[in-house]
Parts: C-alpha cells; sequence; structure tokens
C-alpha cells in the first residue's frame, strides 16, 4: 500500500470517528422525529456517494470508449467505481429501511424514490456480473461501457423521482422549507456537510485500493501468459525437428 | 432518550461493519495479489 493511499486511509477513519461523534453526541434531538434522524448522517452521504461514483463510472467508460483516450485504467477505474457504488447503494436503502420503520411505520415501502434506487442498485449489480462474463478484455470493455453509460440513466431519475412522483419520500434534504427535518443552529447542518466530506474521503480511499488491486490483478494475467509464452518457446526449441 | 436509538444504533453498526468489512477484503486480497505475482524469470 502506497504512502499516500494510507494517509487517505487515516483520514478516512478520522473523519468517520468525527462523524460519529458529531452525529450522535454533538448534533440536537430532531424536534419531530427524534433521535431516528441521526440515520440522516449516513442516508444521505451514502446515497450522494453511490451517485458520484456511478458518475465516475460513466464518465471513466465514456474515456474507455473513445479512442483518443482509451486505456485499460478507465476500464479498472469504471469497475472499481461501479463496485463501491453497488456496496454504497445497498447501504443507502438499509439506512432508508430502519429509518423508515420508526418515521413511516414500515421497513419497505413502493414508492418512486426507494423503488428507483432498488432498481439501480440492481442495474450495478448486473454491471459487475457483465464484467465477469468470459471474453476478450476489448470485447468486455465495451460491452461493460456501453452498460455503465446506459445504467446512469437511472442516477436522474432517482434523483428527481421526488419531484416528478408524489410518493411518500420526502424532498430534497437541503435547503427545502417543507422538510419533515428541520435544520436548526449550527451543528445539525455542519454534521451534514462533514458526513458528506467523510464519505467522499472514504470513497477517494476504496476506489483507490480497488483500483490498485485490478491493476494486480491484471499485471498477474499479463505476467502469466507471457510465462506461458516463454515456456511454450523454450518447449519448442527443445523439440527434435 | 427516545424508543429510536436502537434503529440509530443498528444503523451505525451495519455500515460499521459492512465498510470495515469491505475495506478489511481489500486489504487481505491485495496482499495475496502481490505475493502470488508470478515470477517471469523463474
Amino acid at each position: 500500500m502506497s504512502v499516500r493511499l494510507k494517509l487517505l486511509g487515516v483520514a478516512s477513519i478520522v473523519s468517520l470517528a468525527v462523524l460519529a461523534v458529531l452525529a450522535l453526541a454533538v448534533a440536537p434531538e430532531d424536534a419531530r422525529q427524534g433521535d431516528a434522524y441521526r440515520l440522516l448522517y449516513l442516508h444521505v452521504p451514502a446515497a450522494w456517494l453511490a451517485y458520484l461514483a456511478f458518475f465516475v463510472t460513466a464518465v471513466a467508460s465514456a474515456l474507455w470508449l473513445w479512442p483518443r483516450t482509451r486505456s485499460t485504467t478507465w476500464d479498472l477505474l469504471a469497475g472499481a467505481s461501479a463496485e463501491v457504488g453497488v456496496v454504497f447503494t445497498g447501504l443507502t436503502l438499509v439506512m432508508g429501511s430502519l429509518w423508515g420503520r420508526p418515521i413511516w411505520g414500515t421497513w419497505w415501502e413502493w414508492d418512486a424514490r426507494v423503488t428507483t434506487t432498488a432498481v439501480l442498485f440492481f442495474l450495478y449489480l448486473g454491471y459487475l456480473a457483465l464484467r465477469r462474463t468470459g471474453a476478450t478484455a476489448a470485447e468486455r470493455g465495451k460491452r461493460c461501457a456501453i452498460a455503465a453509460i446506459i445504467a446512469f440513466v437511472d442516477v436522474p431519475i432517482v434523483h428527481f423521482s421526488v419531484t416528478w412522483w408524489e410518493t411518500l419520500h420526502q424532498d430534497a434534504t437541503v435547503f427545502n422549507p417543507d422538510l419533515d427535518v428541520q435544520f436548526e443552529g449550527f451543528w445539525m447542518p455542519f454534521t451534514l456537510v462533514w458526513s458528506v466530506f467523510a464519505f467522499t474521503l472514504l470513497y477517494a480511499f476504496l476506489v483507490s485500493a480497488r483500483l490498485q488491486l485490478a491493476e494486480l490483478d491484471e499485471g498477474r494475467e499479463e505476467r502469466e501468459l507471457e510465462i506461458a509464452i516463454a515456456d511454450r518457446i523454450r518447449s519448442d526449441e527443445v523439440v527434435p525437428v | 432518550m427516545d424508543d429510536n436509538w436502537g434503529y440509530v444504533a443498528a444503523g451505525y453498526l451495519i455500515m460499521a461493519v459492512t465498510v470495515g468489512g469491505y475495506g478489511a477484503w481489500l486489504w487481505v486480497r491485495t496482499r495475496r495479489a502481490r505475493r502470488s505475482l508470478p515470477d517471469i524469470d523463474g
């Protein structure tokens, strides 16, 4: 692990520890939702991170498709970011479910935001499965890049679902006067901003670590191929003609 | 303190275990991948 990656890891852990203190001890109780609203400090940044991860996947995929910028690194970055995105989309759904039980009175609701987020989760799960299908690297890269760009269409649908369809999920969390959670004082909004900052650091760390692993796997496959070719050449040399 | 602390605690615990588990899985796999790099010379 490089020094930069280690520093990023330490910064992520420290900022998440600060977030835990802010969210659980410093931020005051909400007047309407009580302590249940504290799940907002995980649910909102996890959803932000999912958007960010799939945006990076779509951009990296487009850069891989563009012949002038085509590089294996873009394909590996797209895969690394999508994997982290799937983890955090799943966590967004779980955090939302835990928050929904005391506030909505149900673990799950086929609400527009919840349903489109679940679709997003399965779309990128399918994308990760597609990355494991057998084909040449170029064929697989092309197929996955196109799939990633098509799947990204669901991200704005998820985001605007609360304004396009009036269902149970609340509207945008920040800068909304009709919001069920009313931000009061300094610590509530500060903790939310800090949570987004801490999760963004975490994203940078996890994607860098995942990319490093993908590059190691890629390097191993190339070296194994080189060894196989070298062995074949050696065996051809000793065969009597 | 209200009755919702159970949901809050479960959320923070699930988040910590999932992120920690994923990070640990990456760390173990990276170590394994480094060790298993084949040597082209021999």
